[in-house]
C-alpha cells in the first residue's frame, strides 16, 4: 500500500517559520522508514528554468530547506546530503543555482550542490512498455540511499501534468532533453525505473495552471506514481488518461489503486476547488492550431514569421 | 536577431541580400534556404563579395571588430542596439566612422513602433502642453525569454565583460534613447540598480533623467526580472504636460492575438490589391525592426539623411556609462 499526505500550511501567511513547520508535519505524518545504514542522500527539486518559486514554476528553496533539515535530523550528521539538478534545454545549473538562491541554501546548510550534468555519468538501457531506451544517469543518483524527490505542483505544455515522476526526467544528464520529447512517457517512465524516489514532497505552495496562486499545499509520499496520482486529481486532471502515470502503473513503478490518504489540515476536494486549472487539451490544441494557422497566412502573404516562433529556426 | 534581419531585408524593396556570415552551421544552412551566399567569417564575406553596406548583428563584445572590419572596406553599417559596451568604446566606433567616412546607423526600434510615433506626435503638436513629467517601463524576461523550442541562454548576456552591462543597457537603451529623443539632453538626477537574480550584471534598474532643454523629469525602470512570454509585452511611454495626460498604453493594441487577426486579413487583402504590405506588423513588436531597417536602406538609397543620429547614440551610451559608473560598477 502507498501512503500519501496532504497537507495545508496552518497559519496561510507563506513566512519561512510557516513553510519549515508544513513541509516538516507533512513528511512526519508519512511515517518514513529511515534506514540506520543511510549514509548518501540525494534531494532533487525541479529548478527546469530562471523563473523562482513565485511563478509556480520552480521548487521553493524554503521547502528544500525544510527538507534537508528534517532529513539530517533522521539521518545524522555523518551521512552526506546532496541536493541535485541536471541542465537543461534551455538551463543551465550554473546559473539557476545563483538565481534561484540554491548555492547560497546549501553554503547555509553545509551540503553539497550538485549538477548532475558533470561527474561520472552511466549510460542505463531500460525496457519501457516495450521499447528499449538509453539514458544516461548520474553516479550520485545511482549510489544514492534516500532519494527524496521535491517536484512543483503545475501544468505542462507536454505532458499536461507535472509532478514527482516528470521531475526525474529533469534528473536526466543529458542537457538537451527536449530531444526526448517525441517519446516523452517512455522516457519519464523509464529514468523512475531506473531512479526510484524514496520520499516524495511536492511544493504545492505556490502553484501554477492557468496561473500561479498561493495555495499552501505540501503533499508528501511514499510512491511516485501514487503522490502524482493524487497530485493530479487536485490539478483537475483524470490521472487514468495521463500517459506518462498509466505507463508507469503498467511498468509497475507504483499503486494507483491501493492509496491511503491522510488529509491534514485540508480535505483535497477543497484545494482541487482553489488550484487554477485550466483546459490543457484545448491550450495545446490552441497553440497547433495558432502555429498552423500563421504558417498558412505566411505561404499567402509572403510576410515573415519571426524566427523565435519558428520551430525550424532552432 | 540576425535571422529576423535577412528575412526582413529579403523583402526591402531595391536590395539584393547577396550573402551572410555565422560560425554556426545551422545558421548557414538556414540562410542558404533563401538562396544566399555564406560564409563561416565575415572576412571571407567581405573579401569575396561586392557589397555596399552591411548589418551588423554582433553580441556586444565582438562588435567593434565587426564595425572596424566594415568600415575599413568603406562600407556603410546598419547595427543592433547597444551602439557598443561603455562610452569609451562608443566614442572609438564614432571616430572610426567618421574617419572613414562611411555611415551608420543604430537600429534603435523602439522608436518606431505606432504607439511611440504616435506620442511623439501628440507631444510635438502641443497636445499634451509642457511635459513635465515622463515615465517609461520596459520590463520582461530580457536574455532569460523562454523561445519556443528551448535554447540556453548565450552566456556572453550574463558577462559583465563581454556584455557591457545588464538590463540597464539592454533594455534601459531603448528608453533612454526615446526620452532622449523627445526631450534631448538629460542629465542623471538619481540612479538605482538591482541584483535580484544574483546574476553578474543587474536584472533591474531605475534612473531618474533631467531634461535640460524642456525641464521635463524623465524616469527609467527596466528590469529582466519578471517572467514573460511572446506576445506578452510590458512596455510603456507616459507623459504627464500642462495640459493634460498621455501614453502609449492608448495607443498599443490591448489584445496582441485579435491585433494580430486583424492585421493579417488586412495584409491578406494587401497583398490581393498588390499594395504595400506591412510586413509583421500582426506581431506589433516584431514590425519595428522591420521599419528601422527599410528606414536605413532608404536613407542610403536617397543619400539622405539617416533618421538616427550617431551623436544621439553617443549620448545614450553616455548616459547609461554614467549610471555604471555612479553605481561603481566596474
Amino acid at each position: 500500500m502507498a501512503k500519501v499526505v496532504l497537507a495545508s500550511l496552518k497559519k496561510k501567511n507563506f513566512a519561512d517559520d510557516d513553510i519549515e513547520e508544513g513541509v516538516e508535519r507533512a513528511i512526519d505524518r508519512l511515517d518514513f522508514d529511515f534506514r540506520d545504514d543511510i549514509q548518501n542522500v540525494v534531494i532533487k527539486p525541479n529548478l527546469c528554468y530562471y523563473w523562482n518559486y513565485s511563478t509556480g514554476e520552480t521548487t521553493d528553496p524554503r521547502v528544500v530547506s525544510a527538507v534537508i533539515d528534517y532529513v539530517r535530523d533522521k539521518v545524522g550528521n555523518d551521512a552526506s546530503i546532496a541536493v541535485a539538478e541536471a541542465d537543461a534545454s534551455a538551463m543551465k545549473t550554473k546559473y539557476s543555482f545563483r538565481v534561484l538562491g540554491y548555492d547560497k541554501l546549501c553554503q547555509a546548510k553545509k551540503v553539497k550542490l550538485e549538477n548532475l550534468s558533470e561527474g561520472n555519468i552511466v549510460d542505463v538501457k531500460i525496457d519501457v512498455s516495450g521499447k528499449e531506451i538509453v539514458l544516461p544517469i548520474n553516479e550520485i543518483l545511482l549510489n544514492a540511499d534516500l532519494i527524496v524527490n521535491v517536484p512543483k505542483l503545475k501544468t505542462h505544455n507536454f505532458v499536461g501534468f507535472t509532478c514527482s515522476l516528470k521531475n526525474m526526467f529533469g534528473a536526466i544528464s543529458k542537457p538537451r532533453k527536449y530531444s526526448y520529447h517525441e517519446m516523452i512517457s517512455h522516457v519519464i517512465v523509464g529514468v523512475n525505473k531506473i531512479v526510484r524516489s524514496d520520499i516524495i514532497v511536492v511544493d504545492g505552495i505556490v502553484c501554477r495552471g492557468s496561473h500561479p496562486k498561493k495555495l499552501g499545499a505540501i503533499i508528501t509520499g511514499d510512491d511516485s506514481l501514487a503522490t502524482d496520482f493524487i497530485a493530479a486529481k487536485i490539478a483537475g486532471f483524470n490521472p487514468k488518461r495521463i500517459q506518462h502515470l498509466t505507463m508507469a502503473k503498467n511498468e509497475k513503478i507504483g499503486h494507483i489503486n491501493n492509496i491511503e490518504l491522510i488529509e491534514d489540515y485540508v480535505k483535497l476536494k477543497e484545494i482541487k476547488k482553489n488550484f487554477p486549472s485550466r483546459k490543457y487539451s484545448i491550450h495545446k490544441f490552441s497553440w497547433k492550431m495558432q502555429l498552423r494557422m500563421l504558417k498558412m497566412y505566411a505561404r499567402l502573404t509572403g510576410d515573415v514569421i519571426p524566427p523565435i516562433l519558428s520551430e525550424n529556426s532552432a | 536577431m540576425g535571422k529576423l534581419h535577412l528575412l526582413s531585408a529579403l523583402r526591402i524593396k531595391g536590395i539584393n541580400v547577396v550573402a551572410a556570415a555565422d560560425k554556426s552551421e545551422k545558421n548557414r544552412k538556414y540562410v542558404e534556404k533563401y538562396h544566399v551566399r555564406t560564409y563561416d567569417d565575415y572576412h571571407k564575406l567581405i573579401d569575396a563579395e561586392k557589397l555596399d553596406a552591411v548589418i551588423v548583428s554582433l553580441p556586444n563584445f565582438l562588435k567593434k571588430e565587426g564595425v572596424f572590419c566594415a568600415t575599413d572596406n568603406k562600407l556603410d553599417i546598419f547595427l543592433d542596439k547597444p551602439l557598443a559596451r561603455n562610452f569609451a568604446e562608443a566614442q572609438e566606433i564614432v571616430h572610426k566612422v567618421k574617419k572613414e567616412n562611411v555611415r551608420l546607423m543604430v537600429g534603435v526600434n523602439y522608436r518606431y513602433f505606432p504607439s511611440v510615433q504616435k506620442l511623439k506626435s501628440n507631444l510635438d503638436d502641443g497636445r499634451i502642453g509642457d511635459a513635465v513629467i515622463a515615465t517609461s517601463e520596459l520590463i520582461l524576461n530580457g536574455p532569460l525569454s523562454h523561445s519556443v523550442v528551448p535554447t540556453p541562454v548565450p552566456e556572453w548576456w550574463l558577462s559583465k565583460e563581454m556584455a557591457g552591462g545588464g538590463a540597464l543597457l539592454d533594455l534601459g537603451y531603448h528608453l533612454v534613447d526615446i526620452l532622449s529623443w523627445m526631450f534631448g539632453d538629460l542629465e542623471i538626477a538619481y540612479s538605482n540598480l538591482g541584483y535580484t537574480l544574483n546574476l553578474p550584471v543587474e536584472d533591474a534598474g531605475t534612473v531618474m533623467l533631467e531634461s535640460k532643454n524642456h525641464g521635463t523629469t524623465c524616469v527609467v525602470n527596466v528590469g529582466w526580472f519578471s517572467k514573460s512570454i511572446f506576445p506578452d509585452f510590458n512596455f510603456r511611454i507616459s507623459i504627464n504636460g500642462t495640459v493634460g495626460y498621455d501614453s502609449t498604453d492608448r495607443y498599443a493594441p490591448r489584445d496582441l492575438r485579435v491585433h494580430a487577426v486583424k492585421e493579417g486579413t488586412l495584409n491578406f487583402l494587401r497583398r490581393i490589391l498588390k499594395r504595400k504590405m506591412h510586413y509583421l506588423s500582426y506581431t506589433y513588436y516584431y514590425s519595428s525592426f522591420f521599419h528601422v531597417l527599410e528606414l536605413f536602406f532608404e536613407a542610403l538609397r536617397q543619400g539622405a539623411e539617416l533618421p538616427v543620429s550617431l551623436e544621439e547614440q553617443l549620448d545614450v551610451i553616455r548616459i547609461i556609462d554614467s549610471v555604471y559608473r555612479q553605481q561603481g560598477v566596474k
